[in-house]
């Protein structure tokens, strides 16, 4: 058995579209984390914009750091 | 499915690979999946990877590991902007085949000067939504049947998506169409999402080009989403495709983000 895919997923809202493809994220728990796109999104050409809903995959070595797994529909 | 590879990986613990369906790898350290890559074919038959990893020597572990067990060419996508994720791609073999402009187009006709814009003459505008799906259909067969015998629509945008087999207009009544006469010779396909409308795909049949028909569709397809309150747009454009680029260029589009396609052979 693995634990779950590397760590703690969250939902947050994308407040900021950073330079260097990142975006700032803000968790419900009111945390903001940086954040960059899974490989998968980018393949499958979904579009981040600011005040998307996103799941969130925190990093288990920088909680301040993540990836955005997936964007729940508008 | 359940090929192993195992690897030294990050301080000393190792890494191992695993090939856990016919498309996905992991890579687990010390019982934590810190790694996973995914292999994706598109419609057009090209073999696309991803992979999300915390470290770069495990993106590495899973990029052998995948490369170890498929088939070239492997082909992905980044963000240009995204240095590290190009550079991680570089490291595993893959080189740049081409890059597309992302461009936000905005919809006043006082920014992009289609205001004044007159279709040619003889050529009308069937707004989306009205356009007969039996023409438009063999229009897409036909502007379709231009474009593959030349350069090819595997890497439009338009093609990423998987649609029904023999089915390439999925939705009819996103589509706007230009009608020349009798004839449908032009069309524009607007995907009206609330958050960013985008422009998936523009064309005019080869013998239609150097009219202004492009033209005509685009103001028609802006001036609805300027009427409707939507400020910008959202487009892609291939970097080689010069007619594209200077017709969104001319009105005022501006390149907000590039993407590469990289290749490994």
């Amino acid at each position: 058995m693995t634990k779950a895919a590397g760590g703690v997923e969250a939902e947050g809202t994308v407040i900021e579209c950073l330079r260097n493809a990142t975006f700032k994220v803000e968790l419900q728990n009111g945390h903001t984390v940086l954040a960059h796109i899974s490989g998968k999104i980018r393949k499958n050409r979904i579009k981040i914009l600011p005040y998307d809903r996103v799941l969130v995959e925190l990093s288990p070595y920088d909680l301040t750091r993540g990836r955005i797994r997936y964007r729940y529909r508008a | 499915m359940n090929f192993v590879h195992s690897a030294p990986g990050t301080d000393n613990h190792p890494v191992v690979v695993t090939r856990v369906s016919d498309t996905q790898w992991h890579a687990v350290e010390d019982d934590l999946t810190v790694g996973r890559g995914v292999a994706s074919r598109r419609p057009g038959g090209r073999l696309f990877v991803s992979i999300d990893a915390w470290h770069g020597a495990v993106f590495d572990r899973i990029a052998d590991a995948m490369q170890a067990d498929l088939p070239t060419p492997l082909y992905t996508v980044v963000d240009e902007a995204d240095h590290d994720s190009r550079s991680a791609w570089e490291r595993a073999g893959f080189a740049t085949a081409r890059r597309e402009w992302g461009y936000l187009v905005p919809t006043d006709p006082q920014i992009t000067g289609l205001g004044s814009v007159r279709p040619p003459s003889g050529v009308t505008i069937v707004p989306a939504g009205e356009a007969e799906e039996g023409p438009l259909r063999a229009l897409d067969r036909l502007i379709r049947g231009e474009i593959e015998a030349t350069v090819g629509w595997r890497t439009m945008p338009a093609e990423v998506l998987p649609h029904p087999a023999g089915t390439t207009v999925v939705d009819p009544s996103k589509y706007a169409v230009a009608r020349h006469v009798d004839e449908y010779v032009g069309l524009v396909r607007v995907a009206p999402l609330t958050r960013q409308p985008r422009i998936g795909l523009i064309a005019v049949r080869s013998d239609r080009h150097r009219r202004g028909i492009a033209r005509t569709l685009l103001t028609h397809a802006l001036g609805s989403l300027h009427r409707s309150g939507t400020a910008s747009a959202w487009a892609e454009v291939n970097e080689s495709n010069a007619a594209a680029t200077a017709l969104f260029e001319s009105i005022g589009a501006r390149r907000a983000a590039s993407t590469l396609e990289l290749v490994r052979h």
